[in-house]
């Protein structure tokens, strides 16, 4: 059977050139998708000197729609003056699935809010965690509630993510899916492993481990940036306990942020200026090189929903010590990391445990690097997500997308309809006033939508040619072309990242 | 172990048994979530047990999934699930509702709010002189006269109990541990710095070490692993010295050069008051700190005598300017100013602040204070003016770290002075809505006024406080693990404990 093929639009307030994990996971999941014979284009906001239409690699097209930036790269909200644009877009392309990525992107509710008025299917990936306790968060929570009460299908990043945004957009659970993100492996390899072109296809020794004498200098690299809610605090208090307790131990530091000016003020005064090394903010494609030069990964952070990073330096053959939060300690199996708590001592003590554990040649990091590659792979990401697209167009049945379950909210198909009385019972059940004044915008949304339908006709608005599709391959056959698209891929990284 | 690459193998479907036994609506959704009921003692009616739903859903589960491998939270693992399976055993588990709720009782609840019905009370005895001095029905003078005695009886009540405290503490079985386990930590700290130093730059100069480090460094020479050990050894005598002058707890002990421009020492040093206390000099000019503590309390009276008529002088100079200071505004304005600056005051004051509170919710004084002068430049004469401001400073500035004291010291005092503060406002606003005759002193009115806020303040603490307690019903706050974590931290940086 012909695998169907879909026309897809990304669309997000976070694409390159700003650097990020949400942004490398578009473009990634895009190139991937892209390879295995579906057409995808990604609608951001304009940069300064990025306008119009662009090309990235593997013919993947980026509308950089012009919009007022307020805060952090997030446009600002006009419900509605994203519809026009976004309608043209679509007829453009043809587009039938848009897929919005990120919370905090209102880009990305308004495309999915305008899709569904459209008549197409959306899909809304959630890449970050949210408490419920603050204004702010409460705010973002009502706003997730309105696009996610009719949006078809929401992939998260992790469990924990899952139960999170479950909770946060009173969803069916079952409608959820979890989608990790991946690594390239190829530009995560180990210092002295084997590049791939030299690998060939043929037999590849076993390699040997890497031992440490007791006298050898082991390096403990971090590499984030420096805010709070990515434990920097607990970094500043350990490392000169870390330090005390195990002589011939270094740590080289990556990263900026407001609490650099503590971790320096901590080096002043323990004074540890060479056993300390601040490298301040690198670029993405830097990372692997610093990751190299160490033995161990602290990632001391308070919250996190997936944690790439942490997936880069095991790739890169480091054992990685980090905190149990959010929704790290499903990530990596328990030979790669040794957990901590939240605490000072906690750390202080996971740390000098891997340290001991390595000087002990008991951790076979030279291993790591294929054990993630197996993992964590972009293409098995674009594999799965392929399914829910398949799931939402009803490609394969809804009792095989859902089960049998059908006892869910909305009393029946979890397949969403267009029918814009059926959508006005979703909305409206979102609260009490909350609910009337999402109806209301949904009914202004319709109206508008009938007007630009006899504004702008849809005869007249061009259809744009596509690029030769790739065949939608059997799978298998990709994995040959993988490594040269992925390494191909890597040259348009190339936004300055100071993580 | 992971399984080999999961690029081809085909997507499994969801266990028809599974999704069968949930048709009954047995499904662990959100809602299950929001909709327990609170187990809390007020909750009166002892709603049906939640887990009882829960227990009865693992059952199902259990016989369900015999066949499969069992669904793991993890995501490196290759799962025989679909991406959009929910584990019912672990879905939600880590949720977490209400975790800290500690459910009020009624009378301790009465009884903290009496802190903000005292200051209610003195903010109403405030306008209650203000209309007082403005209707010329209250001398100023005496008015001025009998609050400066009576913050002058306070202060040295203050004063009394303040000394009497720290003797308590000065007992050295009393006052050790506490005060010495936070000095032990600096010093490990500091030793901990010399002893990572030592191995790297034992041969250089150290550039930017106080005299003191290098001191305690050549003390602690013998190892650098027992070098906690030795600086333990010499903390009785360290603590010694520092307790003849504990008065100033923040200025460190060891017999050094106090000039160094590393040393905390020289920050400026201020009390409980906020005034500058002179410490530093005597620190400087006694570096062996045999300082008797009683010239030092001494020391310090005479800094607050001085600063005392400093502002007197000041306030005296200032009032000419202040009484012209609005003019050109109209009393209206004036009047809704000072009732807004006077809500900014109450609404801002921070009630909760112990003793200790240095200088307590600055933007709640500032109000108070810019209420005090608005109003007094609507009176006609410079020696009201005077009057008033004084007056607005001791009730404002003064008379709240009289208050805390008193909470602190004792709670039948604490509800004594509540109750005379009732009475007095309820009496000076009976009196001042009064026509102003001549004819008398209008006892019945004031008598009225007493009875009237009494109850109101009766009604007042106690309907409050059980509202609060009723609306505990309505909390729900939820934590779980994609909350960010508190970070416990054991040693504050060096640069906090100054």
């Amino acid at each position: 059977m012909a695998r169907k093929t879909y026309n897809i639009a990304m669309v997000s307030d976070f694409f390159f050139p700003q650097p990020g994990g949400v942004e490398s996971h578009i473009y990634q999941l895009s190139s991937k998708l892209i390879d295995r014979g579906h057409k995808v284009i990604i609608i951001t906001h304009a940069h300064d000197d990025r306008k119009g239409v662009r090309y990235l690699n593997n013919g993947l097209k980026v509308y950089h729609v012009p919009f007022l930036v307020i805060y952090r790269q997030a446009t600002f909200p006009t419900v509605f003056s994203f519809f026009p644009i976004l309608r043209n877009i679509c007829i453009r392309e043809r587009i039938e699935i848009v897929h919005g990525h990120g919370s905090l992107s209102s880009l990305c509710h308004e495309g999915i809010l305008h899709a569904r008025t459209m008549g197409l299917r959306t899909v809304f990936t959630d890449h970050s965690l949210f408490g419920f306790a603050d204004a702010a968060s409460i705010l973002t929570n009502k706003l997730l509630k309105f696009i996610l009460s009719d949006v078809d299908h929401s992939i998260c990043v992790s469990h924990t993510c899952k139960e999170n945004t479950v909770l946060r957009a009173s969803l069916d659970p079952l409608m959820v899916s979890v989608i990790p993100n991946a690594v390239v492996g190829e530009n995560f390899r180990p210092r002295d492993y084997p590049a791939p072109s030299e690998q060939g296809g043929g037999f590849r020794a076993e390699p040997s481990p890497r031992l440490l004498g007791p006298d050898d200098m082991i390096t403990i690299v971090v590499i984030s940036r420096l805010f709070y809610n990515k434990g920097t605090d607990l970094l500043t208090a350990a490392i000169p306990r870390i330090l005390e307790n195990h002589p011939n131990t270094r740590f080289i530091i990556a990263g900026s942020g407001p609490k650099a000016i503590d971790l320096e003020q901590m080096i002043e005064t323990n004074v540890l200026q060479d056993r300390v090394e601040m490298l301040g903010p690198i670029r993405h494609e830097d990372v692997r090189d610093v990751m190299t030069r160490g033995h161990i990964y602290l990632h001391p952070s308070l919250t996190e929903a997936f944690g790439t990073v942490i997936v880069e330096a095991a790739s890169c053959g480091l054992y990685v010590v980090c905190t149990q939060v959010g929704g790290i300690p499903e990530v990596l199996p328990s030979h790669m990391t040794t957990f901590a708590k939240p605490e000072e001592d906690d750390i202080v003590a996971a740390t000098g445990k891997a340290i001991t554990a390595m000087r002990a040649g008991k951790i076979r990091t030279e291993k790591f690097h294929d054990e993630v590659k197996k993992m964590y792979s972009w293409s098995n990401v674009a594999m799965r997500t392929e399914r829910v697209y398949d799931g939402i167009c009803g490609t394969i049945s809804e009792e095989e997308f859902y089960g049998f379950d059908t006892s869910g909210y909305n009393n029946g198909s979890r397949i969403r309809d267009f029918a814009l009385i059926d959508r006005l019972k979703r909305y409206y059940g979102c609260g009490i006033w909350a609910g009337k004044l999402f109806c209301l915008c949904v009914v202004v949304d319709y109206l508008f939508f009938l007007f630009l339908e006899w504004w702008f006709p849809r005869e007249n608005i061009d259809i744009c040619p596509d690029w030769p599709r790739k065949p939608p391959a059997k799978d298998k056959a990709q994995d040959s072309m993988k490594i040269a698209m992925s390494r191909s891929t890597s040259s348009v990284r190339g936004p300055k990242l100071d993580r | 172990m992971p399984s080999p690459t999961d690029d081809e193998t085909p997507f499994p479907r969801l266990s028809h048994a599974a999704s069968l036994n949930s048709l009954d609506r047995s499904h662990l959704s959100p809602h299950d979530a929001f909709m327990y009921p609170l187990r809390q003692p007020f909750d009166g009616d002892g709603a049906a047990d939640p887990l009882s739903h829960l227990r009865h859903l693992k059952d199902d589960r259990s016989r369900s999934r015999r066949r499969k491998r069992a669904w793991r939270k993890l995501m490196w693992v290759k799962q025989s699930y679909p991406d959009n399976y929910t584990d019912q055993a672990t879905f939600l588990e880590n949720l977490q509702r209400n975790p800290r709720l500690k459910p009020y009782d009624f009378w301790p609840l009465v009884a903290d709010s009496t802190v903000i019905l005292q200051h209610v009370c003195s903010v109403i005895l405030f306008i209650v002189c203000f209309v007082g001095i403005f209707q010329e029905r209250v001398s100023p003078v005496s008015l001025v006269s009998g609050s400066s005695f009576a913050t002058f009886l306070g202060w040295i009540l203050w004063e009394r109990w303040v000394s009497e405290e720290q003797d308590k503490e000065d007992d050295p079985a009393a006052g050790g541990p506490a005060a010495s386990a936070t000095k032990t930590e600096s010093i490990r700290r500091r030793a901990r710095a010399a002893s990572i130093r030592r191995p790297m730059t034992a041969p250089r100069a150290i550039p930017v070490s106080s005299s003191r480090s290098t001191s305690e460094t050549s003390s602690s020479r013998p190892s650098a692993g027992s070098s906690t050990v030795n600086i333990k050894v010499q903390i009785p005598e360290n603590e010694q010295l520092r307790v003849t002058s504990l008065a100033s707890t923040s200025s460190t002990t060891s017999p050094t050069s106090p000039t160094s421009p590393l040393s905390p020492r020289t920050a400026p040093q201020h009390g409980a008051d906020g005034q500058p206390m002179l410490r530093r000099a005597n620190s400087d000019v006694m570096p062996d700190f045999a300082l008797p503590s009683e010239t030092n309390r001494l020391h310090q009276r005479l800094g607050t005598i001085k600063s005392a008529i400093l502002i007197y002088c000041t306030l005296l100079g200032l009032s000419p300017i202040l009484k012209s200071l609005t003019q050109s505004t109209s009393s209206d304005s004036i009047w809704a100013m000072s009732l807004w600056l006077l809500a900014i005051n109450i609404f801002f004051f921070d009630y909760s602040g112990g003793v200790g509170a240095k200088f307590p919710a600055s933007l709640s004084t500032n109000a108070a204070l810019m209420a005090s002068t608005v109003l007094a430049s609507r009176l006609p004469s410079t020696k009201q003016v005077f009057c008033l401001t004084l007056f607005s400073i001791e009730v404002f500035g003064l008379f709240p770290v009289f208050r805390r004291y008193v909470q602190h010291r004792s709670f039948r005092q604490h509800v004594i002075l509540t109750v005379l503060l009732i009475l007095g406002a309820g009496w000076g606003v009976g009196v001042v809505i009064a026509e102003p005759k001549p004819v008398c002193w209008p006892w019945k009115r004031g008598i009225g006024g007493m009875a009237v806020a009494v109850m109101i303040a009766a009604i007042a603490t106690g309907g409050c406080s059980w509202w609060l307690i009723g609306l505990q019903r309505y909390k729900n706050e939820i934590r779980g693990p994609w909350d960010p974590a508190r970070p416990i931290i054991m040693s504050r940086p060096r640069w906090d404990d100054r």
